[in-house]
């Protein structure tokens, strides 16, 4: 039994806390949000590239950090913390997706994606939805690739999207023409979802079954993933929260020392500390390959899921009035939470994956 | 980051279930069931487990061994609360779980030699005189006086929520030695309840049982030999007690969550309604945050393990097992409906577990070892490091 962070990962997290603190605090990177088209900073990308945090879970043969599930975690958690704009995630589930296909072209955009040159993403969704569907209306015919997929995230900046089809896997270049992007303005303004209605031709990377095998496990890892995110949002959003307490005074005292504050502060704490145990000890079983992974991460996602919710919204509301202003950064951790809950498996589909991972 | 038990944990386990299958003759909910039991009858059976218990070695599990223990360590001791879940409670719970620690920590030599092997044997049952009607929450409120007579003390006051004291030999008392002095004005004595001068007083509780009860102190002797740690020094041991009673017991709890929700979902199946939308969704948002009790309780679990005393994190864990063992057994009453209401030697009652009582006890767990609001103190204010008023 042991809770503490190995050597390795200690170390992770000092820098990249360090360098997320000087390069995007919150000051430095709402202007990417809100003023660029991509919705975050090209060239920082390049950096993390450089400094090899894109590809932090490959192996040291792929080009990659070797970090681990864990690693990872801890990576996303310090992201959350200052909720950092764009798609790492997203760039992570490509690279290891890509990874998992035996094929020369695949591994050169892996190449690529590792050291930031290229973004490769994946485009599964076909609704906004979260409903399951038995089939996919997208289709790989005669080395074409036609279909709608919605919404990509960050789809609007990818160089390569591996696009999911009724046949298996394809591996789709941005082409000239063929290839029709549409911005989809949403609830969280950093966010750049797009519709992409595909007439492009591509590759078949994988048949169907060999796909569904590869992005069951590419699932897992996205879904500990975004609840690392949450429990880094809500880490940001409750330090948030308590610096305002500690220095917002009314009726002639601090409002932190009022008992009813004190205590809505306590359970957004024990929440985020609750998550924390959650997110870890499935990181460390999907680490291990344990069997009771598919529980854990489940259970973590749907916990930090609600839990961030909660905490993020919490903030808002003991910020008062000035919590409801685009001016503050309560609404950036609560906008975050809102689309993470959704994406990765939805909580609700997390809260069926649980039970059935138990047989019920 | 490891949040499983060594080959060693592993071997304990299996030794202890071997031993339990042998042992244990006959599970406690049979003999709750049994209506030739009373609660005398019953609380003999927790004695005599407790016997055989500490005749194999499994009492303070993670004690040194020079005090009777297995020298083992807080995952061990974790491990056998979980796997005895179905075996009756052991008499002295309170003497072991509460006072062993505080013995250890802060007793002399002589007082652990007189008290701590009659405590694991269950020959001396122990309870806890901490609250009174005025001093619950606010616990240094106590006025319990103990007056100085030649070299010993006379006790004059009351106690209150006083669990097993119709049972019980001893008594582990805070007693203020100087009215002027809020904290450092009590001091920490161990009172034999066999002397002129106590009256115990049974309550009756919701559940209609007297599992605790009153005790009445008007000039009972206290030993200045049973004085544990110095004149003015309660606090700081009443301390460490509840930080135990509050840390570490994870485990346990998780244990009996783990069979309870598994009747839970036999129940919705035998009823039929596994299959609708709203029975899943609770039952899996039960799930879940049972596997997040899990993971609080093996990370309390390391930090004990490696050495460090329970701190202020205890806080979260007792709010969370507490607060869910309320939803568990909400959960339970409304998705089983009148059945979970049948007292357990109703017919029609389900056969391996007692949800009536169940829903009644969660009622008193976020009361007793610091209330979830007396938690949320802690945290705001040793944690948060939020103002005070």
């Amino acid at each position: 039994m042991q809770f503490e962070l190995n050597e390795n990962n200690a170390l992770l997290k000092t820098s990249i806390r360090e360098f997320l603190e000087k390069e995007t605090p919150l000051a430095k990177s709402r202007p990417m949000m809100e003023e660029t088209q991509e919705g975050f900073s090209k060239e920082l990308y390049a950096e993390l590239g450089d400094l090899g945090y894109l590809g932090l879970t490959l192996s040291e043969s792929e080009g990659g950090g070797a970090a681990g599930v864990i690693g990872l975690a801890v990576v996303l958690e310090e992201m959350g913390r200052v909720a950092f704009p764009g798609p790492f995630l997203d760039l992570v589930l490509a690279e290891e997706t890509l990874c998992r296909v035996k094929d020369q072209q695949a591994s050169q955009f892996l190449q690529e994606t590792v050291s930031g040159q290229k973004n490769v993403l994946l485009a599964r969704s076909e609704a906004l939805d979260d409903l399951e569907r038995s089939s996919l209306q997208t289709r790989f015919d005669q080395d074409m690739i036609r279909g709608t997929k919605l919404p990509v995230s960050y789809g609007a900046s990818a160089d390569v999207l591996l696009v999911t089809t009724a046949e298996g896997l394809a591996l789709v270049p941005r082409p000239e023409e063929g290839w029709k992007a549409t911005s989809l303005p949403v609830l969280d303004h950093a966010q750049r979802f797009v519709e992409i209605s595909l007439d492009s031709p591509g590759r078949l990377l994988t048949d169907k079954q060999r796909a569904d095998t590869i992005l069951k496990e590419v699932d897992q890892l996205g879904a500990l993933g975004a609840s690392a995110l949450m429990l880094g949002l809500m880490e940001g959003s409750l330090e948030l929260t308590l610096d305002y307490l500690k220095e917002r005074k009314a009726f002639g005292r601090t409002i932190g020392s009022f008992q009813v504050l004190q205590h809505r502060a306590a359970d957004m704490w024990i929440r985020m500390e609750s998550s924390r145990s959650a997110v870890y000890r499935a990181a460390w079983a999907l680490e291990n390959s344990l069997e009771e992974a598919s529980l854990l991460v489940a259970s973590a996602k749907a916990y930090c899921g609600d839990s961030a919710r909660f905490v993020c919204g919490e903030t808002i509301q003991l910020f008062g009035g000035v919590g409801y202003t685009w001016e503050y950064d309560p609404h950036i951790y609560y906008k975050r939470v809102k689309t993470l809950e959704q994406l990765y498996g939805s909580t609700r589909n997390q809260l069926e994956a649980a039970l059935q991972s138990q047989g019920i | 980051m490891d949040f499983q038990f060594s080959e060693e944990q592993q071997q304990f386990r299996m030794e202890l279930r071997a031993w339990l299958k042998e042992n244990l003759e006959r599970p406690w909910i049979e003999e709750l069931r049994d209506p030739k039991n009373d609660e005398k009858k019953l609380f003999d059976i927790r004695r005599s487990w407790q016997a055989k218990l500490h005749e194999s070695g499994y009492l303070g599990i993670h004690w040194p061994k020079e005090w009777g223990g297995r020298g083992l360590t807080v995952v061990e001791n974790a491990i056998f609360a979980a796997e005895a879940i179905h075996a009756p409670p052991i008499a002295s719970r309170v003497g072991i779980n509460l006072l062993g620690p505080a013995l250890i920590h802060h007793a002399t030599e002589e007082q652990r030699k007189r008290f701590i092997p009659k405590m694991l044997s269950g020959e001396e049952v122990w309870c806890q005189g901490f609250s009174e009607p005025d001093a619950g929450s606010d616990l240094a409120a106590l006025r319990t006086r103990a007056e100085p007579d030649g070299d010993d003390f006379r006790l004059e006051g009351q106690k209150v929520w006083t669990t097993f004291a119709p049972w019980s030999d001893w008594i582990f008392v805070l007693a203020r030695t100087d009215p002027d002095d809020r904290y450092g004005g009590i001091t920490f004595f161990l009172v034999s309840l066999h002397q002129e001068g106590i009256e115990v007083r049974p309550i009756r509780q919701i559940t209609g049982e007297s599992e605790f009860g009153e005790v009445f102190f008007s000039g009972a002797l206290a030993k200045r030999e049973h004085m544990v740690g110095a004149l003015g020094e309660g606090w700081k041991i009443a301390m460490t007690v509840l930080a135990y009673e509050r840390g570490s017991m994870s485990l346990a709890h998780l244990a009996r969550f783990d069979h309870y929700l598994k009747d839970l979902v036999e129940g919705v199946r035998e009823n039929g309604s596994l299959q609708r939308a709203d029975v899943r969704e609770k039952i899996a948002r039960l799930l879940v945050e049972k596997e997040v009790l899990r993971a609080n309780g093996y990370r309390t679990l390391a930090t004990l393990a490696s050495g460090q005393a329970p701190g202020p994190e205890a806080s979260l864990e007792k709010i969370f097992w507490s607060e869910y063992s309320r939803r568990l057994a909400d959960g339970a009453l409304d998705l089983l409906g009148l059945q979970a209401h049948l007292l357990v030697h109703s017919p029609h009652a389900r056969p391996h577990m007692d949800w009536a009582q169940e829903a009644l006890y969660s009622r008193a767990v976020t009361i007793y070892a610091g209330s979830s609001e007396i938690q949320r103190n802690i945290i705001s204010k040793r944690i948060l490091k939020l103002p005070s008023s």
